[in-house]
This record gives C-alpha cells, structure tokens and sequence, in this order.
C-alpha cells in the first residue's frame, strides 16, 4: 500500500533512503487486506444468502459486526499497551504510541459501527436510533475514546502525555464488558448476541457465518496493517518534536556564547 | 450468487453502508501514509526503527 | 547564563503540533465531558429497563397504565388490520394481550409474529393501546431464506410462540 521510492535520477543521500513508514512486510500485509476485502465485498453483497425475516438488511452485519468486533480490540490492546507503559520499568514510549495508534483506530471503526448500525436499525428496527442500553453504553464508549484522544493532544512532554493518556486508557476499557453484557443486563431493543452468546450455540446460517469470518479476518488485516502504520508516523512524530527542541535549545545557547 | 445485486431490497442503505465504511477506511489509510511519507523525508533513516 | 525560556511564535515543524491550535483538544474533552452527560442522563432515563412486556403493564412498578410506556410484546398471527394510514393488531406476551392502534403505518421489518416495542398510552375505557411509535425487535437467529430449515421455521413462525422471557 505504500511504496519507499527510490529515485534514479538524482543521487539520495543515504541517510534518507526510506522515504515512508513502510517495509515489504507491510506492504504484502497490505496486498492481503485488499484481496481480502475484495473476498468480503463478494460473500457479503453476492454470494451469502438473505436471511428469512431481515432478507437482504442482513448484509450490513457483515460491516457492522467486524468493525465493532474490531474496535473492541483495538480498546484492548490500547488498555495493554498503556499497562506496559505504565508498569514496565523502562516505561518505554514505544508501548504509547501503540495504545494511541489503536485507540485511533479503534475510534474509526467504532464510528463506522454506530453509522451502519443506524442504517441497518432503519431497515429492521424502523428506526435509525434510540435510547436502548446496548446504543447508549456503545455511545459512551465512543465518546470516551475520544476523550482519551483529546487528552493525548493537551501537550506537554511525551512521557507526560503517555502517564495520563494510560491511565484514562486503563479505566475506559472496563466499558467493554458493559457494552457487551448490556443486552442481558437489561431489556434492550438490540438483539442478543448471535455467535459469542452465553450458550455457545451459533444462531447463523453457515455462509452468513462464513461472510462474517471473513469480515472479521478481513477487518483483522486492516487493523494490524493501520497499527503499524500509525505507530510508526507516531515515533516519527515525537521524534522530529524532539529534535525540533533541541534544536532550539542548541540555537539559543549560541545567542549567548 | 443468491437474489441477485439489481433485485436486492433497500439496496440504497446497503450498499450506502458498505460505500461509506470503504470510503472512511480509505480516508483514514490515506491520512496515515501521507503522513509517514511526509515525516519520513524529515527523518534519518537510522532513527526509523522499522528498517 | 542562558535564557531557555520558551518564546512565543515558533516556526511550524513537520510533525509538531506547535503550529496547531492548542485549544482544540480543550474544546473536545470540553464536548466529550456534555456528551457524556448526555449519555449517562440517557441511560438513567431511558436505557435502564427499555419496555414493559404485556404481562406487566399494569401489574409491575414502572408500568402503570396512567404513563407514557414502551410494551413488548409478539404481533399475534391475523391481527393485522391496516386502514386510512392506521394499524391496528393484537401483541401478546406471557399468556398476556392487548390491542394496539397504531397512528401510520409501522417501518422495519414488521409483520405477524414478530416481536415489537410499541411507544404510546394505555387507554383503559377501551382496553387498547395508543401507540405513535413501533420499533421491529428481531431476533438473534439468521435464518437463511434458501436454507432448508425454512419449512421448519415457518412452521414454528405460525404457532407465533409469544415467549416467556
């Protein structure tokens, strides 16, 4: 998906060769996730079957259920990497970077559930939204995030931006249980779960199953694909502010001298 | 195939929800790699700790 | 000795946020912190408990009959009646049934047998209930409409089995 160039007509130093946050590996990973997502657009508008009472609304699961699966991960690994940060002893800032890139993409995909839920909502429910428990806690959820996203961009040093981002990383991931548990919690319009419910049966037709596996695999790809991408423009992102301070600090010691 | 993509019902909000889905994907992968191909050049190659 | 102080007016960098307007992350955690009120305000009024099912409308706390109520219950096979923009049918729940007049035509995917959400008043004098919103609650089980099951389903869809939970 991205292309380190390497230019023929005009010398390059060697210290800048690599002119993106790619390597081969992501770039084969990136080939994956696009013929994947091709494997997806097919079973989930072609070759998986309308279901009986929903008929063709049902195809919008297939964008709905991954990207929410998803984005719970990313949550996930962002409350992980936060806790390494946090309780390592090095406290390194790589472990940052890696729970600020997936909250990011965490945020997206959780967006993405929220809208093609509402369109799926209107074509089923009759209604775009409303007031449910499994909606609210996933509205609180998102707009958590975003808060933690927020909290990342106050400035301040790095290792100080890293300490408090954690901690609201740590404590907005206990959301998660609640989002997921809400529709037995309490009576909700949402349905129940279908595949990870508490019986362990799979109320699924067998393509529609197989549609959402490879929606799942498909959105997996993407996600690990995005998470180095983003991690890496991060570490460049500290790094060029880094070198920007001591740069300034260097230029104002010569003032005196 | 089954039904078919011309007979599908309410195939506005259908495929509106996969277009949509796509085209944020590809709004947010593209921010992420202009950014990396914008920072990189700014960069030495030593402190890019993915080569 | 040397003055680090930092000086206003930096030079934007590639990367930095110092050319950014500091302000915006304020303004969002400032947003994030209504919305989430919002949000909690929401659930506390509405999420918590989302219906009453038939069974319990004037017979559990919080589902009296002089209140605006949102009833579950299953749309019984035949009771379908559309005229002049209205719906009228029957929903039942738990041995428990009521008629519903329905002010237009309901959206989603309702039919006979499925389970509903009705918002409305209960009218007393004429036993039925005054519903301006209906939500479809469809369940948790995809059937495909090829699969062999579907006789199968059919046949358990016109017993219109009204559930217990």
């Amino acid at each position: 998906m991205t292309a380190a160039t390497t230019p023929t007509t005009a010398p390059v130093e060697p210290a800048l060769r690599v002119r993106s946050s790619g390597t081969m590996a992501t770039r084969t990973l990136g080939i994956a996730t696009i013929v994947t997502m091709g494997w997806l657009v097919a079973f989930g508008l072609g070759f998986s079957p309308a279901d009986r009472d929903q008929r063709d609304a049902v195809r919008i699961l297939y964008m709905h259920v991954p990207t929410a699966w998803l984005a719970y991960l990313a949550f996930v690994v962002t409350a992980v990497s936060s806790a390494m940060y946090l309780f390592g002893k090095k406290h390194s800032l790589g472990f940052d970077r890696v729970a600020g890139a997936s909250a990011e993409i965490g945020v997206v995909f959780m967006a993405l559930t929220l809208v093609t839920g509402m369109l799926w909502g209107k074509l089923t429910w009759g209604v775009y939204w409303q007031w449910d428990a499994r909606l609210t806690t996933t509205a609180l959820l998102f707009v958590s995030y975003i808060g933690y996203l927020a909290v990342r961009g106050l400035g301040g040093t790095h290792d100080q931006r890293a300490k408090r981002s954690a901690v609201i990383g740590l404590l907005a991931v206990i959301e998660i249980p609640l989002v997921h548990f809400s529709v037995r919690m309490w009576r909700s319009l949402h349905q129940e779960a279908s595949v990870l419910d508490s019986d362990g049966d799979v109320d699924m037709d067998g393509l529609m199953l197989f549609s959402l596996f490879v929606g799942v695999v498909a959105f997996t790809l993407l996600y690990v694909w995005l998470l180095l991408h983003r991690s890496r423009v991060i570490a460049m992102e500290d790094l060029l502010d880094d070198q920007g301070l001591d740069r300034a600090l260097d230029q104002r010691r010569a003032e005196f001298l | 195939m089954s039904g078919g993509i011309v007979a599908m019902q309410d195939a506005g909000y259908i495929f509106g929800s996969y277009a949509l889905t796509f085209a944020v994907i590809a709004a947010f992968t593209w921010r992420v790699i202009r950014g990396g191909r914008r920072l990189a050049n700014h960069i030495d190659d030593n402190d890019k700790y993915w080569t | 000795m040397t003055d680090l102080t930092p000086r206003s007016g930096p030079e934007p960098r590639p990367g930095s946020r110092s050319g950014r307007r500091k302000w915006l992350p304020i303004v969002v955690i400032a947003g994030v912190l209504v919305a989430g009120g919002v949000i909690v305000t929401q659930f506390l009024r509405s999420a918590v408990d989302y219906y009453c099912n038939v069974d319990e409308v004037g017979d559990r706390s919080g589902c009296d009959t002089n209140r605006r109520l949102r009833v579950q219950g299953v749309v019984e096979l035949g009771t379908v009646v559309s005229s002049g923009g209205d719906t009228d049918f029957v929903i039942a729940f738990n041995g428990a049934s009521f008629a519903v007049h329905y002010d237009g035509e309901p959206g989603g995917i309702f039919k006979e047998c499925i389970p509903v959400v009705v918002h409305g008043r209960f009218d007393v004098a004429s036993n039925t209930f005054m519903g301006d919103r209906v939500e479809v609650k469809h369940s948790d089980e995809y059937v495909s409409v090829n699969d062999a099951r579907l006789s199968e389903a059919d046949a358990l869809a016109d017993s219109c089995e009204t559930g217990t939970t």
